[in-house]
């Protein structure tokens, strides 16, 4: 799982521009599974089973990270651009990036903190203020290597961390796409529909066209949702917990889970001694957004893994949780037709 | 040499300052390819180049073996709490990278509170920062201790147009140079005793510089050390610009003996150069060499530089070189007036 991971981590797939993680996942399940591409760039994927279920299942997860894109040249050679998805510019700030289709080095540079104001130090920073140099001395010689449109990624590092943790770019969401890569190996007892998605991170658009297309009667969105478990923040506020097990949420800002759904989850981890939490606070949001709203509606229940910093270029996960969420959505869909 | 080789090189080996041993043996090891004698002296890397003459003024060529980092001061809960060691830029800590310098090299992430626990506006303050390691109390305790040091962990990159990027740019090109400096200079007859500091603590307020200073006592120095190149955000006429050579620097500090000297042999010899006038301190080891014992003349000789005390600090290796010609043609020729 860990080599699955990090594979899927090294690719580069900004929203809108999913295209090596798509080419990656259709190399894993061409042979093992029907599948089409949606018109936005979803993998579409039926893993036929021994028996059609009367309702219909359908797992997800999304292909795209967050990043940043070109949007202007600089008369100097460098780049203004703008964030995609939900980047917080304090971790947009000093970091190594790779530039357009030639993942071309460049860094996220700003004044330095010398010429600095003393209160602008303590402020934080701004994507305006910054620019992303590919060492380009003019704007010529800027637009023989990029364009305006270009994607950005944060350079792509993955490191074993401790016991059993792992550090990366964009875990949110490989790591469901790990844990899909690897159900969709097995034998199935009932046919089963599997979505990559593409463009969560720019407001959950790719999941609501797929969804629609699928048409499922039940559905089960993988994800990686952030834990604050870190020093200096305390109690509710710390979300959940690295090593913890799977999170189950009843409700995050844009879905109020299926309730049965809720409790069959712990009620299989209970059986199963798997551990798994739920967030102590509303927050954040994944594809149950669009999906549980599809049509005339859809049951639906998000697994997530538990994530450090997640969008970052340092998302910080526990092998233990993932091996977990893969366990219990294996047994959740078992499960989940006697509902 | 491969001035990108060395320069990777030595960036990408750690010295923290205070605990600069690692990228001070770098340095003194290449170091002693021109300067078989060169030791560590008081955490300084001190090397005579050359045979020293008698009745011939001495010159020091001096670049700061450290760099900014953080220092753990307490681990609790698994998490490691750090100090700054010189000025870090507290902006961009969140989420970066680094290595902790414990029992081994422990690679860790600063901790970052996600948005919706802040208000978007809130930058860490000092005491504030710690890092994540993935270790649990018992761990982080039987690998890390108060008092190891931190860096960025950041590998150098090469950039399109000759740029470099890495996490101790500052002064690791300066080292650089001076490297360069030696190699051109070989087998030349030069016009001063030179003697090559590699020194610590520069950023703490150049510390090491202050006793290195005394202990060779010249009657020159040149800091060669980085200072800021244009780039957005920057204020123009506080900044030189990537790739057009040394900055020489002019200040009622500095003697301007010296600056019109390395002035005249830039244009004598057509080295690009960029004037950097500053009105007191230098805020680099200049400032110490100046008043060693009786006093010394300086001047600081920098590299332009990007983003500085970041992780992603950028030069142009043409600067460098630059630098190195203008240096080496300087000491060939001596005083001028």
């Amino acid at each position: 799982m860990k080599e699955l991971l990090k594979e899927l981590c090294l690719l580069c797939g900004v929203s809108g521009n999913e295209n090596a993680v798509r080419e990656y996942i259709i190399d894993k399940i061409k042979d093992i599974c029907e599948y089409s591409v949606d018109p936005l760039g979803s993998i579409i994927c039926l893993k036929k089973g021994k028996r059609t279920p009367d309702k219909k299942l359908m797992i997800c997860a999304h292909m795209d990270e967050v990043g940043f894109i070109v949007t202007s040249v600089s008369e100097d050679g460098t780049l203004s651009f703008g964030t995609v998805g939900g980047v917080d510019a304090s971790v947009a700030i000093g970091r190594q990036v790779l530039v357009g289709e030639r993942r071309l080095p460049g860094v996220v540079g700003s004044a330095a903190v010398h010429n600095l104001p003393t209160e602008e130090r303590d402020k934080a920073p701004k994507i305006k203020d910054m620019y992303i140099d590919i060492g380009a001395d003019s704007r010529d010689e800027a637009l023989r290597l990029v364009s305006p449109g270009d994607c950005v990624y944060f350079v792509p590092d993955f490191e074993e961390m401790g016991e059993s943790r792992v550090k990366c770019k964009a875990i949110d969401d490989r790591a469901g796409c790990a844990v899909m890569l690897r159900l969709m190996q097995e034998e199935h007892e009932y046919d089963t529909w599997y979505v990559f998605n593409v463009q969560e991170e720019i407001g959950l658009r790719g999941s609501g066209a797929s969804a629609f297309s699928v048409a499922p009667d039940l559905a089960v969105v993988l994800e990686a949702t952030t834990a604050a478990d870190i020093d200096g923040v305390s109690g509710e506020k710390r979300v959940c917990a690295l090593g913890s097990g799977p999170v189950v949420s009843f409700m995050d800002r844009s879905t109020v889970y299926d309730r049965e759904l809720f409790r069959l989850a712990f009620d299989i981890a209970g059986k199963e001694g798997l551990p798994c939490q739920t967030k102590s606070l509303i927050a954040g949001g994944n594809d149950a957004g669009a999906i549980h709203i599809s049509r005339k509606g859809v049951r639906t229940i998000a697994v997530s893994v538990p994530c450090r910093y997640l969008h970052s270029a340092s998302c910080l996960a526990d092998m233990n949780d993932i091996e977990n969420t893969y366990r219990l959505v294996r047994s959740l869909t078992g499960g989940i037709y006697r509902l | 040499m491969d001035l990108k080789n060395v320069i990777i090189r030595l960036s990408e080996t750690p010295g923290a300052s205070g605990c600069e041993s690692r990228a001070a043996l770098t340095a003194l090891e290449m170091l002693r390819e021109v300067c078989p004698g060169a030791e560590i002296s008081g955490g300084n890397v001190i090397g005579k180049f050359g045979t020293h003459r008698d009745r011939v003024p001495s010159l020091v060529l001096d670049a700061h073996a450290d760099q900014v980092g953080m220092i753990v001061t307490h681990i609790s809960d698994g998490f490691i709490k750090v100090g700054n060691l010189g000025g870090l830029d507290r902006r961009l800590l969140p989420a970066q990278p680094v290595t902790i310098h414990g029992k081994k090299d422990i690679p860790g992430v600063i901790c970052s509170v996600p948005p919706h626990l802040s208000d978007g506006e809130k930058v860490l303050k000092p005491g504030e920062v710690s890092i994540d390691a993935g270790l649990t109390q018992e761990e982080a305790e039987s690998l890390i201790a108060p008092g190891d040091t931190v860096t960025f962990r950041v590998a150098c990159r090469e950039l399109s147009g000759g740029r470099i990027t890495g996490g101790a740019m500052d002064d690791r090109v300066g080292i650089a140079a001076i490297l360069r400096t030696l190699e051109l200079l070989r087998g030349k007859e030069t016009a001063f005793n030179v003697t090559v500091v590699f020194s610590a603590q520069e950023e703490l307020g150049e510390r090491g510089a202050k006793i290195a200073a005394f202990e060779i006592d010249p009657d020159i120095a040149i800091a060669v050390d980085v200072s800021f190149a244009y780039a957005k955000g920057e204020d123009k006429s506080k900044c030189g610009y990537l790739g057009k050579g040394p900055m020489i620097g002019i200040s009622p500090s500095l003697s301007r003996e010296i600056s019109d000297d390395l002035i005249k042999t830039a244009q004598a010899s057509d080295i690009p150069y960029q004037i950097e006038v500053m009105n007191g301190l230098t805020s680099t080891n200049a400032d110490r060499y100046s008043v060693n014992r009786c006093g010394a003349k300086t001047c600081t000789v920098s590299i332009p530089l990007r983003n500085m005390h970041t992780p992603v600090e950028v030069a142009d290796l043409r600067d460098i070189e630059m630098t190195a010609r203008l240096l080496a043609d300087y000491i060939v020729k001596g005083e001028l007036q």
